[in-house]
């Protein structure tokens, strides 16, 4: 039971910022996600609060306690954390039952013979895996592997879990399978954990909070619904779900109109210029227009993933041109054939974005 | 075998790459590099104390200037020759569909196992050929032929062969596919082969002498132990040595520029091969005729000479001799590997002083038996409880040899993939528990290949062996040497059989296509 905590974080390689003035806070016991593009610094965050890269400027605090601070640096094999990198990276030279045991034999770990066998068990229990105590890593399927290192990362007691992408060497069906149970472990045995992933769909099912990350900062960070209801800005909407941009207009009173918001008075002069973002699935398609409030459009194409469908819709234009085609989502059997009218509402939060945001 | 270790630093780091060597590490690796500077400052000192009157007698006379002479040109013309020969064999081996290519390809390695004093035995042994300047060419071309194949074939195997593909959709012709795609990628390859035949034959020593041949090597022998006169042989010796030294430092200039990565992942595995009668026919001559002359003709010869012995096979003394061998040659090996785990560990860590190693293991690399053997004289002569024991022995052959060792050595460690090691770190062991737990035992394969190579070179090595063994001592080599000296053929030919056998092991490993160690052309 650990809390974490890392304050203006930075990481250079040579002349690179990787990571630049980075905070973030987990708390103990909390699973974590973050979420960002290749390339965005995840990796070397993680490796950071590992102590297997050197930051240049920062804190990071385990519990209040610092780790690492500028000149201060905590070397890795003292830190006491678990870290399961994208492979299982096993040892391949020793047998499954000593992976697991590893890092149980020295130093201020030093235990007795029995007393190691009886955690290595335990662990091996706890994944499900202790018929393969005696197989050798390449005798194990992935699925099983990863299992294993985060046995043999769990049999230390750490401080903090982090997992870098470790479930995307999987096929797709054992994915979902292997990280919803090594996710249901980590939660069961209240570690504080940290899992960097570019799957949205993975961040948002299993973590308690996540950080968006994006050219080595955090930009937003919160349950996975406020994150998914609530982003700052377009480029934060986008990497949680699609998203659907529509010119708007907020007027001095705080109301905001666009082509699916109108009001008594249309588009004026006063007032600030910007942007609605809207889920598809919050575009709601009518046949009629039942009470005059809806806004025609015209299907203008339709893309059937089987579970549910993404319709593109196109507006007669009012503002100025549209950056991102209307989408709906709909569920089930699609009715609708290219080029038919349909009647079109947004049933969701008015997510205001002024021009200058947008324009980033 | 030596690496770029810039290469093998990207391998084995990430890149933050700090990772500044251990104390303990630092110190083994000062006393290993002080280990192998020893000889070479003693041999340096015997060098000075020569008397200048002496020196430049010995320096500006023209017998040196011709000796000096020979020796270059003699590396010169034998690289030549070997360079057009193993790139022919090479291409042809690679390109042409002849029937039973996988053997073909294993024959015309096996030379690299015949060492050239055996050559030259057997080319003395016809009693019908002379000995001289044109029969050393032939000897040593003939013995160093296969390592240029070796470096051919492995340049060859690093071409793309999506890129020739993609060129001859782009209209290009055989000839020109050669010119502009697989010249331009071989170039390095060959040149830096070539050049270490050059070194080959900087520092042959028992072909040249056995065919009376005046290159540096038997000079240095000659004056040593005719006059006694340590200073002018070392003195020659150290001519020698920057001859050397400037070919090493031009070979792994070529070489390090040789490496070519490849633009994507093939799925052929084999381009077409010609298949035309005639081509056929002139492609198997070549072969079987170099197969014939470098292989049949002087494995038959020893074969014949050995049953053509008139007295009694003298059972005892080819047990004491072999059996001493195996010792002297083992006790290097372990020697070897001791001081070039420390060297390979440093070369790793690119610090400044891992550069130094590098450099240190690149010189000595270059070191000619026999300056090594006048060296370790050197240091004896100032140590005389080492001078005259297997143990200055050992020591001659671990650095002799050390290339090869440190060359395996990096390449397994910096193969020991980093995220194994990181997770060692974060499971709480630190460098040193790391280093004992992770990295050494998956090594370990690497460093015992290295240790064999150590060992079966230092069997057939004639020149230290000569000068440095106790009085009464043989080795398989020297054995040879002395009854092949005296033209006594028959009583050498059981103890080259043996030789030959033994030295046929790292020739085959490295002929198989699929071991590692011949992905980038080293020669062993």
């Amino acid at each position: 039971m650990t809390s974490l905590e890392i304050s203006e974080l930075s990481v250079n390689f040579g002349s690179t910022q990787v990571l630049n003035n980075l905070s973030i806070n987990v708390k103990s016991g909390d699973f974590a996600a973050i979420l960002g593009p290749s390339g965005c610094g995840k990796t070397t965050l993680l490796r950071a609060i590992a102590g297997l890269v050197t930051p240049n400027s920062g804190a990071i605090r385990f519990d209040q306690k610092l780790v690492s601070v500028s000149s201060l640096v905590l070397p890795a094999h003292k830190r006491n954390v678990g870290y399961l990198p994208q492979e299982a990276g096993l040892f391949p030279h020793f047998t499954v039952g000593e992976n697991v045991g590893f890092g149980l034999s020295i130093g201020n770990r030093k235990i007795k013979v029995s007393e190691r066998n009886e955690r290595i068990r335990e662990m091996l229990d706890l994944v499900g895996l202790s018929e393969l105590i005696d197989r050798k890593p390449h005798q194990l399927s992935g699925g099983q592997q990863t299992r294993v290192a985060l046995a043999r990362a769990l049999a230390i007691n750490p401080a903090i879990v982090l997992l870098d992408e470790p479930f995307s060497n999987l096929d797709y069906a054992l994915r979902v399978d292997v990280s919803e149970e090594v996710i249901a472990l980590l939660k069961k045995s209240k570690t504080t954990s940290l899992m960097v992933t570019h799957d949205r769909e993975e961040a948002l099912v299993s973590a308690d909070i996540i950080a968006l990350m994006s050219h080595g900062t955090i930009v937003q960070s919160g349950t996975p619904q406020s994150i998914y209801m609530g982003p700052r800005s377009a480029e934060i909407a986008q990497s949680t779900g699609d998203i659907v941009q529509i010119s708007a207009q907020r007027r001095p009173d705080g109301t905001v109109v666009s082509v699916l918001h109108p009001q008594p008075a249309q588009f004026d002069t006063r007032g600030e210029l910007g942007a609605l973002l809207i889920r598809p699935e919050e575009i709601r398609i009518h046949d009629t227009d039942k009470n005059g409030s809806y806004q025609r459009a015209t299907v203008s194409r339709v893309k059937y993933y089987g579970h549910d469908a993404m319709v593109e819709l196109s507006l007669p234009r009012v503002g100025p041109p549209e950056q991102t085609p209307l989408l709906a989502r709909v569920a089930g059997p699609v009715e609708y054939v290219v080029g038919e009218t349909v009647y079109i509402e947004h049933h969701g939060p008015i997510r205001w974005v002024s021009k200058k945001v947008t324009d980033q | 075998m030596i690496r770029s270790s810039e290469e093998l630093q990207r391998n084995s780091q990430q890149t933050d790459g700090n990772n500044p060597p251990s104390t303990l590490l630092l110190l083994a690796g000062v006393l290993a590099l002080v280990f192998i500077a020893l000889p070479i400052f003693y041999l340096f000192r015997l060098a000075i104390r020569s008397d200048g009157q002496t020196l430049s007698l010995l320096i500006f006379r023209a017998k040196t200037a011709e000796v000096i002479f020979t020796t270059i040109s003699l590396a010169t013309l034998v690289s030549l020759f070997a360079t057009v020969f193993g790139v022919m064999l090479a291409w042809t081996l690679h390109n042409v569909k002849i029937p039973y290519s996988n053997l073909f390809r294993a024959l015309v390695m096996i030379p690299i196992a015949i060492p050239s004093y055996i050559y030259a035995y057997c080319w003395l042994s016809l009693e019908t050929l002379p000995r001289g300047y044109f029969s050393a060419l032939i000897v040593l071309t003939l013995a160093t032929t296969p390592y240029i194949i070796l470096a051919t074939f492995s340049a060859f195997a690093r071409i793309d062969l999506a890129q020739l593909e993609i060129a001859q959709t782009l209209g290009n012709n055989p000839i020109q596919l050669f010119a502009r795609i697989i010249f331009p990628q071989i170039k390095n390859t060959v040149l830096a082969g070539s050049l270490l035949i050059v070194l080959y034959v900087f520092s042959d020593f028992g072909a040249v002498s056995l065919l009376g041949v005046d290159t540096l090597t038997r000079a240095i022998q000659n004056t040593y132990q005719g006059s006694y006169d340590r200073s002018s042989a070392a003195v020659l010796a150290i001519i020698l040595l920057l001859l050397s030294a400037v070919v090493i430092v031009r070979e792994n200039l070529w070489r390090n520029e040789s490496y070519q990565a490849k633009a994507s992942t093939s799925i052929t595995k084999a381009g077409k091969k010609y298949a035309e009668g005639k081509v056929r026919v002139l492609a198997l001559t070549l072969i079987v005729g170099y197969i014939l002359i470098a292989l049949v003709l002087p494995m038959s010869l020893l074969v014949q000479r050995f049953f053509a012995r008139e007295r009694e096979l003298d059972l005892y003394n080819i047990f004491n001799v072999t059996s001493s061998t195996i010792l002297v040659s083992a006790l290097g090996a372990v020697l070897a590997i001791a001081i070039a785990i420390p060297l390979a560990l440093l070369t790793l860590t690119g610090s400044r002083l891992g550069k130094i190693a590098e450099w240190g293991v690149l010189i000595v690399h270059a070191l000619p038996g026999i300056v090594m053997g006048l060296a370790l004289v050197a240091f004896g002569s100032k140590f005389p409880f080492i001078y005259q024991t297997l143990m200055l022995l050992a020591i001659a052959y671990s650095i002799l040899f050390l290339a090869r060792s440190v060359g395996f050595i990096s390449v397994s460690i910096s193969r020991v993939p980093m995220n194994l090691v990181e997770i060692s770190s974060t499971l709480g062991k630190n460098k040193r528990e790391t280093f004992f737990r992770v990295i050494l035992p998956l090594a370990l394969p690497g460093i015992l290949s290295g240790a064999l190579l150590v060992f079966l070179s230092a069997m057939r090595e004639l020149p230290a062996t000569l000068m440095l063994r106790p009085t009464g001592f043989e080795t398989l080599a020297t054995e040879i040497w002395s009854s092949a000296n005296i033209f006594r053929f028959s009583e050498a030919a059981p103890y080259a059989l043996l030789l030959v056998i033994f030295s046929a092991i790292p020739a085959f490993l490295i002929s198989r296509p699929d071991r590692r160690n011949s992905e980038r052309g080293e020669i062993s």
